[in-house]
């Protein structure tokens, strides 16, 4: 069990039966979608409301604003499927289950994140697509292939920039237990990658570009797409960010899982 | 009544225990502070006033809107849903409690917590770093017998949404989904003036409008007539009302369906 072919058969394998057992559920499976609908929308439904009394957002029009919504929800749509289990960490450690983590020849990371993955989280990524298609075909986005390479490589780094913010913080959970306030003030944090980026200065925009990458979820890689000619040569480091990013997450998580002694009950 | 407040008390103790949790949700209000401060000043770059409200009015609207909004989540939703799913819920059946109140009081209990945790370090923040100026008259007064109804009329909707849980395996999603209706709808994060007219009027209409809207405004404008706060107050005295009426009578109908697995 070491090559990558094998863990992904392998995760192939673990999803088609958690999907089937999931299916029990059919009509939480259809509430829990709709719910997911409606919540990924909010903030877009924020950015409509103003805007119907403003021309712009800090120099960005309502279909440019579609656009890096839709590339945010597909940007953070990886998080949301595969890493769901992050939230339940706490659990876990409380209760003492953490444990049998530990007694498998597998990736630790890959064993325990794969004993989830949410469905739900499927309506948010088809919307997010919907939304790309829709803004880039009213704004006359030119697909080459140079442009759809970059778009696959810019997603590719802004999912794992939002994976491994989310990963870093459940991670509290090691020496905490309860890592929901910090799991709370992340995803508040994941709200805020959408907006532009230029409305901040001084310590925002620092924090947010440098601290807290969230800038490097949608609002950054987008402008690639709608304004290049305005691009800040900061999105080329885009890639270094996200493998960077999870390399440091994947070090707290390795730290965490070592020095986790259980809870005693 | 009187033996309802022990309740309250010991909710209050427990979020003591989790100091640790309110230092993020501090930090996690503040950021959102400056966030929202930095948004709406980009808004409010063309114009001074902005659907008859001015910048100030409208900071003040937002950054409360979300210090009240961490008061009125109540959580009661996924507590009642937990409770009736492990069964929990037969102990509060074998004692001579009334369910509705009891849970009503424990949720009073958070709302202290988290009244003196961070609604109010996050209005003074906003006195000293924002330097917000805040407006004297009526509304200022009249804002805590409002906000005390608000809180009465989320409590009913968050604990009717929980009761479905008597007949439905998971709560997530139709929580979630409620939760987006009351947020967006209510005012909590966009003043209901931005909104066009015509869903503006269905909105008044509806009962979210009482949670947030009403207690904000009296913030953001508190220097209209006494008429006009009273009767934004009997809106909501009515809504209070009539929700904790229905949630009352579907918990009786409720009841009926419940089986609990022994063990």
């Amino acid at each position: 069990m070491q090559s990558l072919a094998d863990y992904i058969r392998l995760y192939f394998i673990i999803e088609a039966q958690y999907i089937k057992a999931r299916m029990q559920y059919r009509a939480d499976f259809i509430i829990s979608s709709i719910g997911m609908f409606f919540s990924s929308l909010a903030t877009l439904g924020v950015f409509w409301v103003i805007l119907e009394s403003v021309p712009d957002l800090a120099g960005w029009s309502l279909m440019e604003m579609i656009f890096i919504y839709a590339f945010y929800m597909i940007a953070i749509s990886p998080m949301q499927i595969l890493f769901d289990h992050a939230w339940n960490i706490r659990f876990h450690v409380r209760e003492g289950t953490f444990l049998k983590y530990y007694f498998r020849p597998l990736n630790m990371m890959f064993y325990y994140m794969s004993e989830m993955f949410d469905l739900k989280g499927l309506t948010q990524l088809l919307v997010g697509i919907a939304l790309l298609v829709y803004a880039s075909n009213q704004l006359n986005i030119d697909w080459t292939f140079l442009r759809l390479a970059l778009l696959l490589i810019t997603l590719f780094s802004a999912a794992l920039v939002q994976i491994s913010i989310i990963v870093a913080a459940s991670c509290a959970a090691f020496w905490v237990i309860d890592s929901y306030p910090v799991l709370g003030l992340a995803w508040k944090l994941r709200e805020f990658s959408p907006y532009p980026m230029s409305i901040f200065d001084g310590a925002f925009r620092f924090a947010f570009t440098y601290l807290i990458p969230i800038g490097f979820v949608a609002f950054y890689p987008s402008q690639l797409f709608l304004r290049p000619e305005e691009v800040s040569p900061l999105i080329y480091f885009s890639p270094i960010v996200g493998i960077g990013l999870f390399t440091i997450t994947y070090w707290i998580w390795t730290k965490g899982v070592n020095s986790y002694t259980g809870t005693g009950s | 009544m009187r033996s309802y407040f022990p309740v309250a008390r010991a909710t209050y103790m427990i979020g003591l225990v989790y100091r640790f949790g309110f230092l993020f949700g501090i930090v996690g209000n503040l950021v959102y502070l400056g966030v929202a401060y930095y948004l709406w000043k980009s808004i409010y770059r063309y114009s001074d006033v902005i659907r008859g409200l001015t910048f100030n009015e409208t900071f003040i609207y937002v950054a409360l809107g979300s210090a009240i909004f961490i008061l009125l989540k109540t959580y009661a939703d996924w507590i009642i849903h937990y409770e009736i799913r492990e069964g929990a819920i037969a102990m509060y059946l074998t004692k001579p409690i009334d369910y509705q109140i009891y849970a009503l009081f424990a949720n009073f209990g958070a709302l202290l917590m988290n009244l003196s945790a961070i609604t109010v370090p996050t209005a003074l923040v906003m006195l000293f770093v924002f330097k917000v100026n805040f407006v004297f008259g009526p509304g200022l007064f009249l804002f805590p017998i409002s906000l005390l109804l608000a809180f009465l009329i989320s409590f009913s909707i968050d604990y009717f949404v929980g009761l479905i849980g008597f007949y439905s395996e998971s709560v997530w999603g139709l929580s979630i989904t409620k939760e987006i209706i009351v947020t967006v709808f209510s005012g909590a994060l966009i003043p209901l003036q931005f909104f066009p007219d015509g869903i503006q009027r269905v909105l008044y209409w509806l009962p979210f409008q009482a949670i947030y809207h009403t207690p904000l405004m009296m913030l953001t404008r508190p220097n209209q007539g006494l008429d006009v706060f009273l009767a934004m107050i009997l809106v909501q005295l009515l809504w209070a009302g009539l929700l904790f009426w229905l949630a009352r009578l579907f918990y009786n109908q409720a009841i009926k369906v419940l089986r609990i697995a022994g063990g």
